[in-house]
């Protein structure tokens, strides 16, 4: 089903254009266009020829031949289908359909070849459309642009405020000591502004520096097209037509069989090719408890933010364990706090912490072995300035020596946790080739793509609370080394959550088997 | 593999763009200019220029432009400038682009995005791709569908590239979460397509998940699922089960595309009776609701790939596909037509026989102008049906002879032929035939028809009565006699003596007509009598059709028509017991015949009888007056004897081209056998396993290439140069159908560094060289491989001719080495084809060029000649063994090729041995070129003298 180049020639047999959608050799296609016009009978009542190898599919339009050669395998109906549309979209582009028309507009023909026809392939598309896909007409370049002319006019105005306000500081200054400070300040803003001149007046956005102003374009520009996700979830119409109910397949299915054909009458993909998850709970009931860490160190020691976000979750595989309630353990952390989800009873929580549906008749909601993500039953968080609270902390040290930047960065653990797969990312200005690493205590990689130094160590526990690495590049700025991201996990929670029992509200039996899990995962971790 | 093209457009060369021109053009401000420029800079380009000053110009001037269509046609330029050096490696200067294809990318404007996509796909650098991957992943999720799509054949081209796997690692898993929410159909196709490509158990798993509603999907998509069950079953049959189902729920489809694809994909998947029954039932139902010639032919073309493997099946459809013959067009009719008469059977030949009478009846009553032609393929299918089962002659012999006096000449013969053979092979229906011959006899009006009808009266009148009636017949139809009175001869002879007078008088009075050469014409008076003589005598006399007929100096049908009547007396005195009435017969058959003699002579016609017929009525006197039972035995039995042996020699040769079909088909003794389930697919290579379909892709592309013998690649090979020339050269020579691949070998054979090297090459004939040659440099004593293509569009012998030319580092000067040429044969292009006599004949005379070849060989004998020219001109004798089979001395045979360009080249061989025991005679190649003519008689003059 493929079609190898739709071309047009006229009727003595001269190839006017031709757009081929496969890889094949200039000589193969003059040749097979070349052996057209000899095809090519007169008076036949049909309009297509076949070959050895090729058919060509063709309709001729006055003194021209509108060409598709296919393979002939290809489907008939879809290529004329195919030559249907082209023969309209021809004189669209082309006012006078003779040679000299077709050769003055070459060029608009194959781009809307190309609308109809993608690499072999034919599109679902109408002539409207094909003409519209032509025209490029974009209604948000437009907007773009005018966003990003006014941008451009905001800018200039701040700048002439920030301008005119830094010359009456500086008078005022020059009127008491000096103000270097301040001098550097307006040096800045003005090199800020140049660059966004610069890019303005060349091929757009995107390119610039990271100032200021080319970041609230982009931050826009990603708003507007975050705007609404067309490619939403299709939402699954399970009422379509069944297969194999019908009586007339099912005779024919039963005759097939007959025949000796192998006919699988329930067709069942194989499960796992894709699924992302590793392990599928096994157990009836499973609770997962997971906290993620939102925190930014400041590079000279402090904390901006601190932040952790718990969830328990709760997964209950078949329908009759799911009548029960779960007596929890709290670590006694007087700085957390507990939200549970709306359908379960305050209550009991706040009494006995326990975990209970406010209508006890109802059952905890069920899911397959393969959705992991369980119902929530609990949430909390917790918010702290202290820095012991800290699981990791990270120093980093640049120093310029001649024509060499040495950077040493070093780690330190608290000893509340065991981190595993901590892998700390250092961007590193662009390079030709990976930095020089002196000394490391785990493994380094370098990701040329993204520039960034990925230092990673498998797990941290008694043995390496402190670790440290040097590395070398050319000189740059020590500023260019942050922000410096961290990720790792660990299997112990700040809340110290344990669930300590299920309690079966129904048939009065043992209780049932269940597994905990709990997850501690950074979220945002940086030092800025 | 050689560079692919993308696109062509025609250049004309009266224009030529100036590099210089462009150059400031891109430069300017002026957009209309500066697309002006990039279009011209791309014809250039296509043209064969390489421009390599332009591409810095663009970069620094085209790049920034915010116009689209700069952009696009930018894109076309990026797309067919050479981005790699000789060897393969990026250039350097391309990265220059990356940037500005990464802005494309991200831009506003979706188009533009979009078509940056599409320009991926064709691309096939990955150091240039490899930058801009994560933007092209960022598309996949824009909001506008028109990106997604191209986005998705941009991930998939660049996963399907050499060292794709690695550049989009997770491309498949991608795709796929794209497609479990893609909306729209274009896109959602291609993402499939992706998967079906790339990722194959993925596209499997997504179809069997949703099994259930595949039915509702878009048409485009469905086409990819059917492909993909298509590709999955062939390469693992058992998995079959599996889709039969999807398929089956797809031949509800609404769109005809998709149930056609249904039905073929049911085809290549099964050989259970039902499916190839739905599938057949599904291309019936196509042929009668599509309304388009083109698909009606090509159904009827699966059909008939489905009758000859399943032919058991299309019998039961018999009467669907024969309701295709109510389509006006004469092709879709035969190719049913052709179809149906496979398909007989004894249980439908009724029906079939039936419909056929009926169409043509139908053809009588509608006044279409194709109708003739259309009876006369009814007609002869009603025959062939009628030789297959002669019980059905009965029932149409009568109605087709009521065609005999058709207007349409072809139709009226395949009917007298019909009843020729019908009244040999079935005796029963000899007398009914013979009578209602007799009676439309007068109807019958062209003179072919109507000696094959007499020769039928003179065979089959048997009995008394039908020999008197016959006798009678023709008695009837020649009219009075004499042909002309003797007074009307006396006038005839009178006007003829008188008329120069008259005319005389006439061209007198009129003025001289002057001719365009200048000289007076004068107007032979003897030439308007012969016109104005016959003229008065039909007139007078136009009375049954024989006379007619004779009278417009059809001295052949005389000869038939005396032949006929001393038949016809000959049986009579066998079979009339009075000996009266037998003479009085003769004498009246004598009269007839003398009279036609008589007419011959007479000046009354503008030809005199010519001596062939003259002979054989002179014959059929003397034969009357002087009986012999030799001669009576002879012209009784043995004319019927060796029309009999001739039919059986026709049955047989049609039971032998079966046997041979049949034949072709098994596989040959020393054949592989492949037996699927025991093949392990890990070891094998991707070609084995590569299905049909990517076959007939690689076929179409040119891909695909035969392997061929060793041993004859090595005749090939030509050599160019001498041995102690300083460069060497060899050439071997491909032929393909449409062009000449020369490979040539060249060898520096000194001590020095050759530069600048260039191999120039020139063609004659019809031969065009597709690239302009490019320099090289030769190391001491090294050697290069040099390629070139030529194109051939006809059948021509072409010479190419060229030299090497090259500058050493010490000489400034330019040294020229001349090849050899290099002769391109035309047996390379011609193939051996059959066509029937009727059109041999037609073609004959209608082909402008003759080249007449005398016969000068030193084979004695006819056969062998024949023989060694049918060998060494690689054509296909057409006339039949049998005819060739007897020692007589003479030898006349039709030849028979076509070329790969369609055009037919024809020979005809007329050779008679010479009491020296030495051949002589004419070898007469006609054909519609020049070229053919010319080369084939080359040929022919060059190899007829034969081995010895």
């Amino acid at each position: 089903m493929v079609v190898l180049a739709a071309s047009v020639l006229s009727k003595s047999g001269k190839v006017l254009v031709s757009r081929q959608f496969v890889d094949m050799t200039r000589i193969r296609i003059e040749g097979l266009l070349a052996a057209f016009p000899k095809l090519v009978g007169t008076g036949k009542q049909h309009t297509y020829v076949e070959t050895e190898n090729v058919r060509y599919v063709y309709q001729p339009i006055e003194a021209l031949y509108l060409l598709l050669v296919t393979n002939k395998q290809s489907n008939i109906l879809e290529d004329l289908e195919t030559l249907r549309l082209l023969s309209k979209l021809v004189p669209e582009y082309c006012y006078t359909l003779d040679e000299e028309g077709i050769c003055k507009n070459a060029f608009e023909l194959i781009f809307a070849f190309d609308e109809v026809i993608c690499l072999g392939h034919k599109e679902n598309v109408t002539v409207a459309q094909v003409k519209q896909y032509c025209e490029m007409e974009s209604h948000e370049e437009k907007l773009h642009k005018l966003v990003l002319q006014s941008k451009i006019n905001e800018t200039k105005d701040i700048m002439k405020r920030k301008a005119s306000e830094i010359d009456k500081s500086k008078i005022d200054k020059n009127k008491g000591d000096k103000g270097g400070f301040m001098s550097m300040g307006s040096g800045r803003i003005e090199t800020s502004f140049t660059d966004m001149s610069i890019s303005s007046s060349g091929s757009g956005f995107g390119s610039g520096s990271g100032l200021g102003v080319t970041t609230d374009v982009d931050s826009f520009s990603t708003k507007s097209k975050g705007r609404q996700p067309s490619s939403a979830t299709a939402p699954p119409k399970g009422l379509g037509m069944q297969l194999g109910k019908s009586q007339k397949t099912n005779q024919f299915l039963e005759s097939l069989k007959a025949e000796g054909e192998l006919i699988v009458e329930d067709v069942q993909p194989r499960a796992g090719q894709s699924r992302v998850v590793a392990t599928a709970p096994t157990d009836p009931i499973t609770l997962t408890a997971e906290e993620k860490l939102n925190v930014t160190l400041k590079r000279d020691g402090g904390i901006s933010n601190f932040d952790v976000q718990g969830t328990l979750s709760l997964q209950i595989l078949n329908p009759e364990d799911a009548h029960i309630q779960v007596q929890v353990e709290t670590g006694g952390n007087p700085g957390i706090l507990f939200k549970t989800h709306p359908n379960m009873s305050k209550e009991l929580f706040a009494n006995e912490n326990i975990l209970g549906l406010k209508d006890p008749n109802r059952p905890f909601p069920t899911g397959p072995a393969g959705d992991v993500a369980g119902v929530g039953l609990l949430k909390w968080r917790m918010q702290s300035a202290d820095e012991s609270m800290v699981p990791l902390t990270i120093n980093c040290w640049p120093s310029v020596s001649g024509n060499e930047t040495y950077v040493s960065i070093e780690y330190e653990a608290s000893a509340m946790f065991d981190l595993r797969n901590v892998v700390i990312s250092v961007p590193l200005p662009a390079l030709r080739e990976a930095p020089n690493v002196n000394q490391i205590d785990g493994e380094w990689r370098y990701d040329s793509r993204n520039s960034v130094l990925e230092w990673s160590i498998v797990l941290i526990d008694n043995s390496n609370r402190s670790g440290s690495m040097e590395f070398v590049v050319p000189p740059a700025d020590s500023s260019v080394f942050f922000p410096i991201s961290v990720r790792f996990s660990a299997t112990s929670l700040y809340s110290d959550l344990k669930v300590a029992n299920i309690i079966p509200l129904k048939g009065g039996g043992a209780p049932p088997k269940f597994s905990q899990r709990a997850n501690l995962i950074t979220e945002n971790y940086e030092v800025v | 593999m050689e560079k692919s093209c993308t696109l062509l457009i025609h250049f004309d060369k009266g224009t030529p763009a100036i590099a210089n021109e462009i150059k400031e053009a891109l430069e300017g401000n002026d957009v209309p200019a500066k697309v002006d420029a990039m279009k011209k800079a791309i014809m250039l380009l296509l043209n064969g220029e390489t421009l390599p000053q332009l591409f810095i110009t663009i970069v620094r001037y085209v790049l920034p432009s915010e116009d689209h269509t700069v952009q696009k046609l930018l894109l076309l330029y990026l797309e067919i400038i050479e981005k790699t050096d000789t060897k393969g490696r990026v250039l350097p200067e391309m990265i220059l682009i990356c940037q500005n294809l990464r802005n494309n990318l991200q831009h506003p404007n979706e188009y533009i995005r979009g078509v940056t996509l599409r320009f991926l796909c064709r691309l096939n650098e990955t150091e240039i791709i490899e930058p801009l991957i994560p933007s092209v992943l960022q598309n996949l999720e824009h909001r506008h569908p028109f990106i997604r799509r191209n986005a998705i054949l941009a991930v998939m081209s660049i996963y399907k590239l050499p060292q794709g796997e690695q550049l989009l690692v997770d491309a498949p898993e991608m795709i796929e979460k794209v497609l479990s929410t893609e909306q729209d159909a274009s896109a959602k196709r291609n993402a499939f397509l992706m998967l079906f490509t790339c990722a194959q158990d993925r596209a499997i798993n997504y179809l069997l998940t949703h099994v259930d509603r595949v039915s509702e999907w878009g048409e485009l998509l469905q086409m990819v699922v059917l492909d993909l069950i298509r590709k999955v079953c062939r390469t693992n049959r058992s998995e079959k089960g599996k889709y039969i189902k999807i398929i089956i729920s797809l031949l509800n489809a609404p769109s005809t595309a998709v149930i056609y694809e249904c039905a073929s994909t049911l085809v290549s998947l099964s050989s259970a009776p039902t499916a190839i029954r739905a599938a057949a039932n599904t291309y019936c139902q196509l042929l009668l609701s599509q309304s388009d010639n083109n698909v009606k032919l090509i159904v009827l073309d699966r059909l008939n790939e489905i009758k000859s493997s399943h032919r058991d099946i299309m019998v039961d459809l018999i009467m669907d596909v024969l309701r295709a013959l109510s389509s006006p067009n004469l092709d879709i009719q035969r190719k049913t037509l052709d179809i149906v008469l496979e398909l007989i059977t004894p249980r439908n030949i009724n029906e079939v026989v039936l419909m056929l009478k009926k169409e043509v009846v139908k053809t009588q009553s509608g006044e279409l102008e194709k109708n003739g032609e259309y009876r006369q393929m009814l007609i002869q299918a009603i025959h062939s049906c009628a030789i297959k089962f002669p019980e059905v002659a009965s029932t149409v012999v009568h109605l087709l002879m009521d065609f005999l006096g058709d207007n349409n000449v072809p139709s009226a013969i395949d009917v007298v032929v019909f009843v020729r053979e019908i009244i040999e092979t079935n005796p029963k229906l000899r007398v009914s035939i013979i009578t209602r011959l007799l009676d439309t006899f007068y109807q019958i009006r062209a003179a072919r028809v109507c000696s094959c009808a007499l020769w039928i009266v003179g065979e089959y009148c048997l009995s008394l009565s039908e020999v008197e009636s016959g006798i009678a017949t023709i008695k009837h139809c020649l009219g009075e006699l004499p042909f002309y009175s003797v007074s009307e001869e006396g006038e005839g002879t009178d006007a003829s003596k008188k008329t120069p007078q008259a005319n005389s008088i006439t061209v007198s009075s009129r003025r001289p007509a002057i001719l365009a050469d200048g000289t007076y014409a004068t107007q032979s008076a003897a030439s308007e009598t012969a016109f104005s003589a016959p003229k008065v005598v039909q007139g007078s006399l136009a009375s049954g059709n024989l006379r007619s007929l004779l009278l417009t100096g059809d001295f052949f049908l005389g000869a038939v028509v005396a032949c006929t009547l001393t038949k016809l007396v000959l049986r009579l005195q066998e079979v009339q017991p009075s000996k009266v009435e037998a003479n009085k017969a003769t004498t009246q058959a004598l009269l007839i015949i003398v009279s036609m003699l008589q007419l011959g002579q007479s000046p009354v016609l503008p030809h005199p009888i010519d001596n062939d017929s003259y002979d054989r009525i002179v014959l059929c006197i003397r034969l009357l007056c002087n009986t012999g039972d030799d001669i009576r035995k002879i012209w009784l039995q043995s004319c019927r004897q060796s029309f009999v042996k001739m039919l059986s020699e026709k049955q047989l040769q049609e039971t032998e081209e079966l046997k041979a079909k049949a034949q072709v088909s098994h596989a040959q003794p020393d054949d592989l056998i492949d037996f699927y389930h025991l093949k392990s697919r890990k070891g094998m290579s991707q070609l084995e396993l590569e299905d049909e379909v990517q076959d007939d892709l690689k076929r179409a592309t040119g891909e695909f290439v035969n392997d061929t013998d060793d041993a004859n690649k090595l005749n090939r090979i030509l050599q160019l140069t001498g041995f102690s020339d300083p460069v060497y050269a060899e050439a071997y020579v491909t032929v393909h159908h449409y062009d000449i691949v020369l490979d040539i070998t060249v060898i520096n054979r000194t001590k020095e560094t050759l530069q600048n090297l260039c191999l120039e090459l020139a063609t004659m004939g019809d031969l065009k060289l597709v690239e302009r040659p490019q320099n090289y440099t030769l190391a001491p004593e090294s050697s290069k491989q040099i390629k070139a293509n030529i194109k051939v569009s006809s059948t021509e012998t072409g010479v190419i001719f060229g030299n090497i030319v090259y500058e050493t580092s010490n000489v400034l000067e330019r040294t020229v080495v001349v090849l050899n040429d290099i002769h391109i044969d035309i047996m390379d292009y011609i193939s051996p084809a059959v066509c029937t006599d009727a059109a041999f004949r037609t073609m004959w005379a209608e082909f402008e060029w003759e080249n007449k070849v005398a016969v000068n060989t030193v084979i004695q004998d006819e056969k062998v000649f024949l023989e060694h020219i049918i060998m060494s001109t690689n054509m296909k004798c057409l006339t039949p063994v049998s005819a060739l089979d007897d020692e007589c001395g003479f030898l006349a045979a039709n030849l028979y090729a076509k070329s790969v360009f369609g055009e037919d080249a024809l020979v005809n061989l007329s050779i008679e041995k010479q009491a020296d025991g030495k051949l002589s005679g004419y070898i007469r190649i006609r054909s519609k070129t020049q070229g053919i003519a010319l080369s084939l008689g080359d040929k022919i003059t060059l190899k007829q003298k034969g081995s010895g």
